[in-house]
Parts: C-alpha cells; sequence; structure tokens
C-alpha cells in the first residue's frame, strides 16, 4: 500500500510503539483551587483539562430539575490553538456538542446519581492540545476530577480506542492513524465490572476483527486504569501527609 | 503496557503549521545476529559466520548499505553472493520516498530467508537514535544516522566476544567514508568491496557505471571548469532551480524529447499543449538526453532554425573508445535557412529522466580484448550505450538488456552497465522475452514473499466457509471457455422458478477470497494490473496455483464464486438482483463449441443443455435489447495459430470462430457487469472503480465517414444508435467482407475505454459508448484482471461480507490504481500484437504465399492492404525510394492509378507475401502487388512455395532496374 | 466577573486595611501576589505560556499563521487576540457567559498592541502586500483569582518570548509568481524582539487609595479602576479607566506615579523569571509540583 505505512514490517507504529502499547499517560489531581475538583491529564500529545463544580443547585432553566437524580451538565470545548490548523472558536460546534452528549451519557452512567437529588454537577473538559483520542483523554480526566470533587461513582471510568491496520488491531491511535481514514472503535469502560458504558466504532469494521479490535480497546481501558488508580493512590497519600504536618 | 523509557519530539513544519509527533524510543529493538548472545531475540537473520571470499575483508563480517548505495546498485544486492547485510530502516525509508521501483525490489530481498538481508529499525532504538543538529543538512544528519548506526553494532556485536563479524559499510561518498574511518568504521564503496569479491569476479559487469565516488564526479566537474580535463564534448546542464526559473519566466520550455527514427542527430521535443513540435538538429544540441527524458529546451533564434536533413543517418560507430568528439556535428547541423526551416531549439537541461532497462544487441567490437564495449538498442531512439563488461564473448549474436546509469559531460556516448543475457538472437523464447521487456510487462517468476501468501495445500473448504456463503453446489453450473482455457473464472446457470420465471446466475471465480489487500500476493498482481497473453504463452498475474487451479472453476471441483443471481421473467426483464459469496460445484467446463452442439442437439435434455438453452434464449432478447439502445458490433480481426506442438513455431492459421455460444456468455457477462458496476457505486459514490469508454469526438470520425463516402454510403455519428444503424445498412452485395472492413475503420476511430475511479469524472460520463451503458465495471474475469479484483473487494463489502478498508474508500488512490491499470492493458495489447505479429514473421520465415487483400488505405506512396486470412495488414509500397512512381495519387477520391487500374478503397486485390531479411532486428513482411495486373509493378503469380532465392532478388527490383 | 458575595463588615475591614497598608493577605498595596510562569507548555503552538498569579490562571497560545497583510499596512505582519473565558474558571462563563468580557478584553490587547513599536511587525512580512505572519495570540482563563488583565498582559509577554517563527525563503521569478519554502533546519527560526511589549498594570480604588494586583474580594470593595499599560522603560502606552464611580485628577497622579514604580518592578521580575525557564520548548505543564 503507498502513502503512510501505519504498521512497519518490523512491527512498530509510526511513532515508534508495538501495536498494543499506549501512550505515555501522565497525569494531575487537584490543579485548581477554585473548583470543587479538577484534573489535567497527558495521553502522548493530547493534553486535556477537567474542572468539576458541585453537587449544587441547579442553575438556570429550573424546568430541569430532576427529581431523583442529580442533573449532570458537561460543558466539551477545545482551545483554539489545540489542533494543527487555529480553530476560529472553542465551543458549540457540532463536534463539540456531539462530544457534550457523549460525555453526559457516559457520566450519567458511572456517578451515582440518585445520592442528590434536585441538585446539579458540572464536568467542563478542555482539550488544550489535541492529538487523536480527545474523547477519551477528557473522560480520564474527568473521572479523575470527580474523585478530586469527592462524588461518589460505581467505578473508574476509563476510556481508551482502537484501531485496525494491516490486520492487526492497535491501541490507543494517534491523531496521524485517526486520520488515515481506517476503522475506530471508543470505548469508555468501567474496569472493574467490565461494563462498557460508551461505545462508538467509526468506519467500517468487519464483525470477525471487531472482537478482535474491541478487546485491544478494552486491553487499553484496563491499562488507563491502572495508571489511573495510581494516581489517585498517590494524590491521596499527598494529601494525607500534608495533613499529618498541619 | 509503556515500554517507552523516554521520547524525543520531532517537529515537522510542513507550510505553516506545526506539527508534533511523538517519537518513543526503545531498548527491545534486537541486532538480528546470531552471534548475539545479548538481545532476546526468538530467531536471527544474520549468520553467525557469514563467509565471503573478499580479498579485503578477509574476515566474518556484515555489510551496511547507505541509501545511495541501495539505491543504485540494487543490480549487485540482488545477486546471490551478496548475503548478510543490514538494511537500516533510515536507508529503506529514503530509498522508499526517492524510487519506489527500487524499494520494492529490496523489500523483495528482506523477505527472501536465503538473502539473510536484516532490517534494523534504528530509529525507533534508544542507543541508535539521534536529533538532527542545527545547520545540518538532511543528507549530512543521514550519514551521520547511519554512522551512528554501524558503530553501534560494531560495538555491540564486539560484547559478545573475539571473532564476531565485523560492520562493514558500503558508502561511495568519499567524505562520509573518511568520517567513518575517524570513527573507527570499516568503510569501502561499494566498487571497492565487490572487485574484492574473489569467487564473482563477473560481478563488476553489474556495478552501477555512476563516478566511482560520488566525489570523483565533482572533481570532473572541476576538471572541466579548470580546462585540465579531457575533452569535454557537451555543455553543462542547468540545474532544476535554474530551469524552473526560466520555464517560469518563458525563457525555457518544458517538454518530452522523442528522436527521430531515422536519424540519430535529430529529434523533437514536444511541448504539452502546443500541437507543433520542436525540432533538434546535433548531439551537442540534444545535450545528453535519451528519448522519453522530461527536458527543458530553449527555442533558437529564427536565424538559426533548420530542418530535418531528410538523410538517413545510423550512428556507424563502433569504437567504444570514441570520445574525442561528436564527429562532424556542426557540419550536419549547418543550418539551410530557407523556407521549409522549423522551429528548433537545443536542450538546456534535464528535469526527469525516463531510463529504463533497453533490451538490444551488443556491436562487434573494432578491436579485440579491451573491457569497454558499446551496445546496440534494438528501440532506434536511443542511443548506443557503452558498457564494461569483460564476456564480450559470449554475449555477442545475444539480446542483452543494459541499463543506463549516466552519462557525463565527456563521453560521447551514456555509460550503463550490463544486467542480464536474454539468449540468441532469433530464439523464439528469446524474442518473448523482448517483446515482453519492451512493452513492460512484469513477467519474472513470483518471489519467495509473493507465494508465501498462497494458501496452503491441501487446500479443504472448511464448514467455516460454509457458515458464511451460500451453498449452490445443488445448482446445475456449467462453464463455457475457448478450447484450452485453463484459468476458468466464469460459470453459469438457469433454472426455472415455481412462479414461472427463470432463476440466472452468473459465478465469478472468488479470487479476492484468497488475496488479502495489500499483502505482497496482492501488491505483485496490482503492478501486473492484467495476465498477459501471447500466442504461445500465458504470463499470469497471480501464481499457477490460484489461476489455474484453485480459482479457476474446473468441472466437477467445489470452489469459491462471487455469484451474481437474478430473477427474470421469460422476456428477460430482471425483477430481482442478489448478489452473494458461494461454494458452486460447476458440473462441465465446456468448449463454446460443445455447448453449441449441445444446445443444437435435439437428443439431449440433460439440466445443463436446458438450462444453456434458456440462457441463450435470454440472451439473444438481451442483445437485442443493447442493439436497440445503441451499442456497437465493432470488428477487429482475430485469428489464431494452430501451434506445433513439438517446435512450438506456429503451422497454421485459423481465423476464431464465432458462435452463438460466444455471444451468449458475453451477454451475461455484461449483464453482470453492469448489475455489480450500479451496485458498487452506491455504497462507493466516490471512489467505485468503473470502466467509461468516453464518447469520441466528430473529428475522430474523418477517416471512417470518407471511407464510407468513397463507396457511397453516410455514416451518421450523432449519436451510438444513429451509428450502429449507419453501419448496420453499409452492405455492399459485390464485397461481402466490405461491412466488416468499414467496422474494423469505425473501432480504430474509437478512443480506448478505460477504468476510473467514480470521483474523478462527473456522473454523465460514466457512459460507456461502445456497450450504450450509462455505468460498467470489469467483474466476471477476476484471474486475469486486477480490475476485477477490486471490483470484487467492493461488491464484497456492499454485500457486508467484508470490511472496507482505507484504500476502497479513497478516491485518489483508486484513480492511482487505475491509471496503472489502463497503462497495463495497453501495454498488454501491443504486447499480444507483437506476438501475434512475432508468429506471424516465423510463420512467413521461409514461405512466399500469395493471398486476398483489401485496401484498408491509401496513401502517397503506399496501399495498406488487410489480409483477412491472417488477420494482419502490410504495406504495399508504390515506390521505391529515390524513383518516381508509375503511380498518380489522388488525395479526394482517394485513389491511385496507373493506365487503366484503379485502386480505391475497400478493392480487392491479390498480395504476394514474403519476409525482408535485411534488418535482423527488425523483421518485417514484404507485399507485392499480384493482381490487378500492373505491368511494371506488379509480380507474377507464382507457386506459393517459390525458392529462397527469389526472395532474396524480388522480380520487383529487376523489373525497375531496368 | 466571577463575583464574590461579601458582607458589609468584610468590606470595611479590607477597607480600612488598605488605608494601613496591609491587605487581608499580608501584602502592602504595591505588591503583586506571587507569580509562576512556565513556557512552552503546548508543544503545537508557535509559543505558548501557562501563567500563575496566585490563584489566578492563564494559558497562553500563539500560532503563527500566515495570511494577507491588511490593506492600510501591507509592509507589516498584524496579531490577532482572542480571549477565551473558559468554563473551567467559572460556571458563569459556561455558553456564552464569558463572550462580553471575552470581546472587551480581546479589544484592549489589540488596541494597545497596534502601537507600531511593540513588536517588529516589519519582520514579520514575508511578501508584502501579499503574505505576511500572523499572531494568534490565544489567551484561555483557566482559573479566577482577580486581576485578569495584569495576568493576562504578563502570559502574553512570556508566550510572545517563548515564540519562534519558522525562517521562509522567498523564490521569485519575474513574472511575479512567488513560492514561499519554509526552512527544514531544527534551528531554521527566529524569535521576537520583546523589550517593548506592554503590561498591564490595573490600579484598583479601594477607599481613599488604591493597590495593585487586587484580589477577587478587593475587587468586590473597589468602585473604579484605572489599567495603565506600561513597558519595562516605564512609559505609558495605553491607559483606561473602570468602574461606575469617578477618579479626581490627583488621585490619577497618583496612580500613574505607582503604575510607573510597580510596571518597571513587574517587567524586571518577569523578565529574570522568563531567563529562568529559559528558552525552553518543552514545558511541563500542570504536572509540576
Amino acid at each position: 500500500m503507498s502513502g503512510l505505512e501505519l504498521l512497519s514490517d518490523q512491527g512498530f507504529r509510526l511513532d515508534g510503539r508495538r501495536p498494543r502499547e499506549l501512550r505515555k499517560i501522565e497525569c494531575k489531581m487537584g490543579v485548581f483551587q477554585q473548583a470543587n475538583g479538577s484534573a489535567y491529564i497527558e495521553q502522548g500529545n493530547t493534553k486535556a483539562l477537567a474542572t468539576v463544580y458541585g453537587p449544587h443547585e441547579v442553575t438556570g432553566n429550573r424546568s430541569k430539575i430532576e427529581h431523583d437524580k442529580v442533573l449532570i451538565n458537561c460543558q466539551y470545548s477545545m482551545a483554539t490553538f489545540s489542533t494543527g490548523e487555529r480553530r476560529s472558536r472553542s465551543t458549540g460546534d457540532r463536534k463539540s456538542q456531539e462530544m457534550q452528549l457523549h460525555l453526559k451519557k457516559t457520566f450519567e452512567a458511572a456517578i451515582l446519581t440518585q445520592l442528590y437529588p434536585r441538585s446539579q454537577i458540572d464536568i467542563y473538559v478542555q482539550i488544550l492540545q489535541a492529538d487523536g483520542g480527545n474523547y477519551s483523554a477528557c473522560v480520564n480526566a474527568a473521572t479523575l476530577a470527580i474523585i478530586d470533587a469527592g462524588i461518589p461513582m460505581k467505578d473508574f471510568v476509563c476510556a481508551s480506542t482502537a484501531g485496525f491496520v494491516s490486520d492487526t488491531p492497535i491501541a490507543d491511535i494517534s491523531y496521524l492513524e485517526e486520520s488515515q481514514g481506517g476503522p475506530e472503535l471508543v470505548v469508555a469502560l468501567l474496569p472493574k465490572s467490565d461494563q462498557i458504558v460508551e461505545f462508538q466504532v467509526n468506519s467500517r469494521l468487519h464483525l470477525d476483527n471487531f472482537e478482535k479490535v474491541l478487546d485491544m480497546a478494552i486491553k487499553g481501558c484496563k491499562d488507563v486504569h491502572a495508571v489511573l488508580t495510581r494516581v489517585v493512590k498517590d494524590h491521596v497519600g499527598q494529601l494525607a501527609s500534608k495533613m499529618s504536618k498541619t | 503496557m509503556l515500554k517507552s523509557k523516554s521520547f524525543v519530539k520531532k517537529t515537522r513544519k510542513g507550510g505553516v503549521i506545526k506539527i508534533v509527533r511523538e517519537h518513543y524510543l526503545r531498548d527491545d529493538i534486537w541486532c538480528g545476529s546470531e552471534a548475539c548472545s545479548q538481545c532476546k531475540q526468538d530467531s536471527f537473520v544474520l549468520e553467525k559466520a557469514p563467509s565471503v571470499a573478499s580479498d579485503k575483508c578477509n574476515f566474518p563480517h556484515y555489510i551496511l548499505p547507505d541509501t545511495n548505495v541501495v539505491l543504485h546498485q540494487v543490480d549487485i544486492l540482488e545477486d546471490e553472493i551478496i548475503k548478510n547485510c543490514i538494511l537500516l530502516q533510515t536507508v529503506q525509508q529514503e530509498v522508499k520516498h526517492r524510487s519506489l521501483p527500487a524499494y520494492k525490489r529490496i523489500q523483495g530481498l528482506t523477505t527472501n530467508s536465503d538473502k539473510k538481508f536484516y532490517v534494523f529499525s534504528n530509529e525507533y532504538h534508544k542507543e541508535t537514535f539521534i536529533e538532527r543538529l542545527g545547520g545540518e543538512t538532511a543528507n549530512d544528519y543521514n550519514d551521520r544516522v547511519i554512522r551512528k548506526a554501524a558503530t553501534w553494532y560494531s560495538q555491540h556485536l564486539e560484547k559478545n566476544g573475539e571473532n564476531v563479524p565485523k560492520i562493514v559499510l558500503l558508502t561511495n561518498d568519499r567524505a562520509n567514508r573518511e568520517k567513518a574511518k575517524n570513527e573507527g568504521i570499516i568503510a569501502y564503496t561499494v566498487h571497492e568491496y565487490v572487485q574484492s569479491l574473489t569467487d564473482k569476479p563477473y560481478l563488476v559487469d553489474r556495478l552501477a557505471q555512476l563516478a566511482k565516488d560520488e566525489n570523483d564526479k565533482e572533481k570532473v566537474d572541476q576538471d572541466i571548469k579548470t580546462g585540465k580535463g579531457r575533452n569535454v564534448l557537451y555543455p553543462e546542464h542547468l540545474n532544476l532551480a535554474a530551469i524552473q526559473k526560466g520555464i517560469k519566466e518563458g525563457k525555457y520550455k518544458q517538454g518530452t524529447f522523442l528522436s527521430s527514427r531515422e536519424n540519430f542527430r535529430e529529434g523533437y521535443v514536444s511541448i504539452p499543449g502546443e500541437e507543433k513540435m520542436y525540432f533538434i538538429k546535433g548531439l551537442a544540441n540534444q545535450n545528453r538526453v535519451v528519448s522519453n527524458d522530461t527536458v527543458a529546451i530553449e527555442v533558437l533564434p529564427k536565424s538559426k532554425w533548420t530542418c530535418p536533413s531528410s538523410l538517413v543517418e545510423v550512428d556507424e560507430n563502433v569504437d567504444p573508445e570514441a570520445e574525442n568528439s561528436l564527429e562532424n556535428d556542426e557540419e550536419t547541423t549547418s543550418s539551410v535557412v530557407n523556407s521549409s526551416a522549423q522551429p528548433t531549439c537545443r536542450v538546456v537541461g534535464v528535469i526527469k529522466r525516463n531510463w529504463r532497462q533497453y533490451c538490444g544487441t551488443l556491436e562487434p567490437p573494432s578491436m579485440k580484448g579491451g573491457s569497454r564495449h558499446l551496445f546496440k538498442p534494438a528501440e532506434k531512439r536511443i542511443p548506443k550505450i557503452r558498457i564494461e563488461t569483460r564476456q564480450a564473448e559470449s554475449l555477442l549474436g545475444h539480446r542483452i538488456i543494459v541499463t543506463i546509469d549516466s552519462w557525463p559531460r565527456n563521453s560521447r556516448y551514456p555509460v550503463g552497465h550490463f544486467v542480464k543475457n536474454l539468449g540468441k538472437i532469433g530464439d523464439k523464447d528469446t524474442e518473448n522475452e523482448v517483446l515482453l521487456l519492451e512493452h513492460d510487462v512484469p513477467h519474472a517468476t513470483f518471489s519467495e514473499t509473493v507465494l508465501s501468501f498462497l494458501p496452503k495445500m491441501p487446500w479443504v473448504i472448511t464448514e467455516e466457509d460454509l457458515k458464511v456463503r451460500t451453498d449452490l453446489r445443488w445448482l446445475d453450473i456449467c462453464s463455457v471457455d475457448p478450447p484450452g482455457c485453463t484459468d476458468i473464472d466464469d460459470a453459469l446457470h438457469c433454472r426455472s422458478l415455481d412462479n414461472g420465471n427463470l432463476e440466472v446466475g452468473v459465478h465469478i471465480a472468488d479470487v479476492s477470497h484468497f488475496i488479502q489487500p495489500g499483502n505482497a500476493l496482492d501488491e505483485e498482481a496490482s503492478n501486473r494490473g492484467t495476465t498477459v497473453y501471447l500466442t504461445d504463452k500465458r504470463i499470469d498475474m497471480v501464481p499457477d496455483l490460484l489461476s489455474s487451479n484453485l480459482c479457476s472453476l474446473r468441472g466437477g471441483e467445489e470452489r469459491f464464486a462471487f455469484s451474481v443471481l437474478w430473477e427474470m421473467t421469460k422476456n428477460a426483464e430482471i425483477i430481482e438482483t442478489k448478489f452473494m459469496k458461494s461454494v458452486i460445484r460447476s458440473r462441465a467446463a465446456l468448449t463454446y463449441e460443445e455447448a453449441q452442439l449441445r444446445i443444437d442437439d435435439k437428443s439431449q435434455s440433460d439440466a445443463v443443455t436446458t438450462s444453456l438453452r434458456n440462457l441463450l434464449a435470454l440472451a439473444k432478447i438481451l442483445k437485442k435489447g443493447r442493439l436497440d439502445k445503441g451499442a456497437l458490433v465493432l470488428a477487429s480481426p482475430e485469428i489464431r495459430f494452430n501451434i506445433d506442438s513439438e517446435t512450438h513455431d506456429p503451422i497454421d492459421v485459423q481465423e476464431k470462430m464465432i458462435r452463438e455460444t460466444n455471444s451468449m456468455v458475453e451477454e451475461f457477462m455484461l449483464l453482470a457487469n453492469t448489475s455489480v458496476a450500479k451496485k458498487i457505486l452506491k455504497d462507493f459514490t466516490k471512489s467505485a472503480l468503473l470502466r467509461r469508454h468516453p464518447v469520441p469526438p466528430p473529428s475522430q470520425y474523418e477517416m471512417a465517414i470518407k471511407a464510407a463516402l468513397s463507396r457511397g454510403f453516410k455514416l451518421e455519428i450523432d449519436n451510438g444508435l444513429a451509428l450502429s444503424q449507419s453501419l448496420d445498412k453499409a452492405v455492399m452485395e459485390d464485397n461481402p467482407l466490405f461491412n466488416t472492413l468499414l467496422r474494423m475503420l469505425t473501432t480504430r476511430c474509437m478512443t480506448q475505454a478505460v477504468y476510473f475511479s467514480s470521483g474523478t469524472v462527473p456522473e454523465e460520463d460514466f457512459f460507456h459508448f461502445g456497450l450504450a451503458s450509462p455505468i460498467y465495471t470489469h467483474f466476471t474475469s477476476p484471474i486475469r484482471r486486477y480490475a476485477d479484483l477490486m471490483v470484487h473487494r467492493m461488491l464484497a463489502v456492499a454485500i457486508g461480507y467484508s470490511e472496507v478498508y482505507p484504500e476502497l474508500l479513497n478516491s485518489e488512490k483508486m484513480q492511482d490504481i487505475c491509471k496503472n491499470l489502463n497503462y497495463r492493458h495497453k501495454m498488454a495489447q501491443y504486447a499480444g500484437r507483437s506476438s501475434v505479429e512475432l508468429h506471424t514473421h516465423i510463420f512467413f520465415r521461409d514461405k512466399v504465399t500469395i493471398e486476398d487483400g483489401y485496401i484498408l488505405f491509401i496513401r502517397k506512396n503506399a496501399l495498406q492492404v488487410f489480409i483477412p486470412k491472417y488477420g494482419f495488414e502490410g504495406t504495399l509500397y508504390l515506390k521505391e525510394k529515390g524513383k518516381d512512381s508509375i503511380f498518380t495519387y489522388n488525395e479526394q477520391e482517394p485513389s491511385q492509378s496507373a493506365g487503366h487500374i484503379k485502386f480505391r478503397l475497400f478493392d480487392k486485390v491479390l498480395v504476394q507475401i514474403s519476409t525482408e531479411t535485411t534488418n535482423l532486428q527488425h523483421q518485417r513482411l514484404r507485399l507485392q502487388l499480384v493482381q490487378p495486373e500492373v505491368p511494371g509493378f506488379s509480380v507474377p503469380r507464382t507457386p506459393a512455395s517459390s525458392s529462397r532465392k527469389e526472395d532474396e532478388e524480388p522480380p520487383a527490383k529487376k523489373l525497375k532496374q531496368k | 466577573m466571577a463575583s464574590t458575595q461579601l458582607s458589609d463588615g468584610e468590606k470595611t475591614f479590607i477597607i480600612h486595611g488598605v488605608l494601613d497598608n496591609l491587605r487581608n493577605d499580608g501584602r502592602t498595596c504595591e505588591n503583586y501576589r506571587q507569580i509562576e510562569v512556565e513556557c512552552g507548555v503546548v508543544s503545537n503552538t508557535s509559543g505558548s505560556s501557562r501563567l500563575r498569579l496566585s490563584n489566578t490562571e492563564v494559558l497562553v497560545g500563539i500560532k503563527a499563521e500566515m495570511g494577507q497583510p491588511k490593506p492600510q499596512s501591507p509592509k507589516t505582519g498584524f496579531l490577532e487576540f482572542f480571549v477565551d473565558f473558559s468554563a473551567n474558571a467559572s460556571p458563569e462563563f459556561e455558553g456564552r457567559g464569558g463572550n462580553d468580557l471575552s470581546e472587551d478584553m480581546s479589544t484592549r490587547f489589540a488596541e494597545v498592541f497596534q502601537t507600531n513599536n511593540i513588536l517588529d511587525f516589519e519582520s514579520l512580512c514575508i511578501i508584502p502586500g501579499q503574505c505576511c505572519w500572523v499572531l494568534y495570540i490565544d489567551i484561555v482563563l483557566l482559573e479566577c483569582g482577580g486581576n485578569l488583565l495584569d495576568a493576562m498582559s504578563l502570559a502574553v509577554k512570556a508566550a510572545l518570548a517563548n515564540t519562534r517563527i519558522p525562517k521562509v525563503t522567498v523564490l521569485r521569478d519575474s513574472e511575479g509568481g512567488e513560492d514561499i519554502e519554509v526552512s527544514d533546519d531544527p534551528d531554521g527560526y527566529h524569535t521576537l524582539e520583546i523589550s517593548k511589549v506592554p503590561l498591564f498594570v490595573t490600579l484598583s480604588k479601594i477607599g481613599q487609595k488604591h493597590v495593585v494586583d487586587a484580589t477577587l474580594e478587593e475587587e468586590a470593595c473597589c468602585s473604579a479602576s484605572l489599567v495603565v499599560s506600561v513597558n519595562s522603560s516605564g512609559d505609558f502606552t495605553g491607559m483606561v479607566k473602570k468602574g461606575s464611580s469617578s477618579l479626581s485628577n490627583d488621585s490619577i497622579h497618583d496612580m500613574l506615579v505607582t503604575a510607573k514604580k510597580v510596571g518597571i518592578q513587574l517587567h524586571k521580575g518577569l523578565d529574570t523569571l522568563l531567563s529562568e525557564v529559559g528558552q525552553s520548548t518543552a514545558g511541563r505543564g500542570f504536572l509540576v509540583g
């Protein structure tokens, strides 16, 4: 095949990863003081920031109040400089709207919503630099921010992507790999119960290969989970040591 | 999990967008050497103790070539003696970037387990990756990367104790070599290395004759400038930047150079968009360009314009050392300023070389000994090439292949190297090989890698296969093909349904099941594009196992098929169309003749025969419907040679019979193709691979209209239907062949049908003119056409059988594929015709025959005569060179007359056919008039078995010399 | 702007504190809070910076793109400012909530940076009248802790210091066709001269006195403020009054004196910080600490 060879004969992807490897993940919780919870994540060159406000009274339209559970309000935005070519605005375009909806559904499925009837939780995520896997970076950052805010959830929500190139599933695809037009599978998982809370496939993928790709994506989510767990533990440990000092 | 130890960001600025990519460096890339005990590798490529006899490197070693060596010396690397080679990722990528053919060849080497070529992913390796420094050129950086890898390898292997293989860096760049030596790397030029290989002295012949050392080139240029060097024959070429600047300023023009066939000192340059070609005279003005090179020219001032000398001049020089002058170049170019002067130009630079490998012969040396020789290409437009060989003796009288490496300013001829010996001149295999090479038909045996993707035998149909496929084994399917066909790609059936309708099925070999997109097998097939049929040989697109066995729908065997099923009424109206992957078992593989006999034999009423009868009935209705819509029935002569089973020489010729069954099969194939085309266009609006036949512009019909008019018929060309009807009406009672001949002429007015990607052409241009179909594609011959294979893949996706892959959706890539397919198809056609021509020549080699012929064209000095029995046309010259013709030419009519004899178009003549034997490389058939008798011109009717003597001394000549 | 509700008592406390030159976080009236700055945090921009002024946090990304020069000045490149009030900073900014503020602040920056000699705009020109560099300066407000304009201007200066503009060569021919070639050398870029870039100093009048770098609480007590843009040598390049109440001639004079003094110090402080972070392109971003 001509063009970019996404997977070399030696089994390396363009950035030097092997098919099953994720990009380097680094994250930090509690980056802001004013918000109830906040977190920052880097997955390779994709960088996302999440803040959580609430639970608080429902703002704006009172008709949105839900009587048996909390209202989850999401906003997804991308910094104007986050993409290769500058964007003219950060929110409100169709893609952001769609992403917002996906995020809302994802967290409605994970947060113990029945604990806070008639109130609202705001989850704001912003992509600072985009290099593929924007949705998963947002979900992972938001999970950390929610944990930072102390809002109870069923489990972590961990998201990852997988693609399919030359008969091989590849984990955590980068923007370059995304843009080649192959199938992309996005999964958000509750890792302990193996429940999939959000799931999306772009472009065609044959059923025979579907299993393999899904497995790869789920494996990716579990790897993300391992990293997130460690970060949460570290963060809590630091908080505890700070508290014991004061 | 994450194995990367660290990563560096690579910033690439394309345009103004800053692109940042991650680049992970790893510590788990192994060295691939069996001598290494440190790397945790499971398998090795490089041998523990590689042995190759070299008087320079008399120790075990691996070679590590740099980019230029790989790029220019693939011929060397492909030699069996070269083994244990480390190919760096950097080198591989750079080669891919600069030359795809070279890249493909080295891909072949790395996958060949005998060659022991190891690809080392140095750019992902923690210890061999280096960043480009500020101010460093890309070339310097690459060289440094290569040296870094070489150093790493040496040090890495040394850790395993004594006597481990050493690394030998091969680079022709002197600066790089010196730096390498300073860094303690063993480095040689390829020339030094190859010369040191004591086991294979002839390998030197295959070295590309570039300047031995890349830096020498600079030295030569330097010498030229300072006047110290040898004679400089040619002016310097401008560099690309200067050329581009000049073109933008209108000072130069860009065009394709074409050398004259008649005079090697003359040539033309055609500029895209300009009708008139520019004339070039003199070797110095041509300035080292070869036909088909893309060049930049400067138009000379009007005072220097000149015209072709009308001299036939062949480069008679045979002395390879003749490099001191361009002999009389100026003399013959002395300008003739007169009214006939043409726009004349000179070459100022080369934009793109279009050199390939050339077939030809070695010139007999003017003196014995010496290793420099001149090679004379078969193609007259190509200059002689100077090569160095020590085996000249054995190459004389053989057809050989030579490739051009360079054309230095101080060399009269381009410099090249010997590639391959094809065999003795006149030998049929040799000539076939020449024919294939000259038409750029890839015909090498399939490589090991390609074959590795074939299914393992014995091949059986498994339960899984049956689960995903429709089982159609119970249907009475049969195939109908020409006799001796082993690559059967289509089969048919027809059965009555309970509701009174008929179910018709076309079953096509499921080749896409065996060829996965993107693997070596697929790439090979894609490159070949089509199976090429020569008179006595078939050059397969896919390996034999597939073409003649697994994919071939042989009688009585269970095979995978891609089926199209229609429910039709008895009036051939389609009720429903279904597509499915299936398993079938053909009841019988019939020939057209057998099928016809079965249909005609009233006593037979078995399932297959009944189904054939139904099919034939439906086909007739379909055909009528098509013709009513304006589909054309065109004609082109097709003949078959009966080949002697032992000598493989043609012993007899017969015209191909067209039976009802031929057109029956054809009709359903057309229907299947059309149905599939509609289906895939729905799913691949932008990238469906379709076939169109553009409506020819009216001006193209001129020749046919004029010809028809000369016999009082009027061709209507407003649309296909009108044309078809007017052709039907053109019948002459006394000349039964007239209609066929006219159709032949009309066929020649047509443009070629082409493959295209649906996204590249507006929908109204999808039209297939010849078939009068708004949309068409090729689906029915996947064994022998790659286009059909692609269409199969699209259809498989369209019916949800398999998944899409990015290339299928990419209109541009599809168009690239189409471009290659169109080229290959054209070349395959030409090769086929050349093969018929070759066999015709062999057939007439020792014969003189008299046959009926018909005049197809009338020219100023000749008649173009078509011989129906042999299906070829030849030129009957009416005038010898330098003599006055006894014929009067009337351009209007058109006619040629002498006395009371008048030749008009479509007139029947009797001609004598014999072989001209003067030119070994290009044999020609000679036609001479027998009847009507023209005194002083025609030859007497001689018995068919005339003697050789007469042949050599044709009567015509005698008569004329009186 | 993110509002804080304060009781009268709290307000009085703050106002009295200011009178005594002692603010509720221990600063004097002319002190800034602690500044943290970091450059090169967003790698796919031409220059970027993240600046934290206590709990006000700003991220600036600059992208150099090729565009057409403005007709009135064909021989110069230009800047485009955009301030994004991200919902991360406050739920109030969700949706269109931050639009008015964004408009206001973008204009403020655009006006001040229009002054000719602030940057070498001519060096941004590639082909006069046809092609020039446009620097899109995008400011994202991440956390809102008062004194936004000052923080943003600090971050903008830091990001400009970090900006690398690719070197281009123009291939030209007589017919006027031009081709632009971008250098592929890793060092093939030039940086901007930023010594004349101004900073905003906002002086908030609280009671009878004024303070610099007001916190959210102090802003709640402030009735009028003066935004002054000062360059590193202490010259004013622009000023504007904000707020609902009036300012006397005398207090404006006092404020300007403070602005000059504080401005020079602020420039010095930032320059020192920048020289510490250097020209690094690989920032660690939010992961620090």
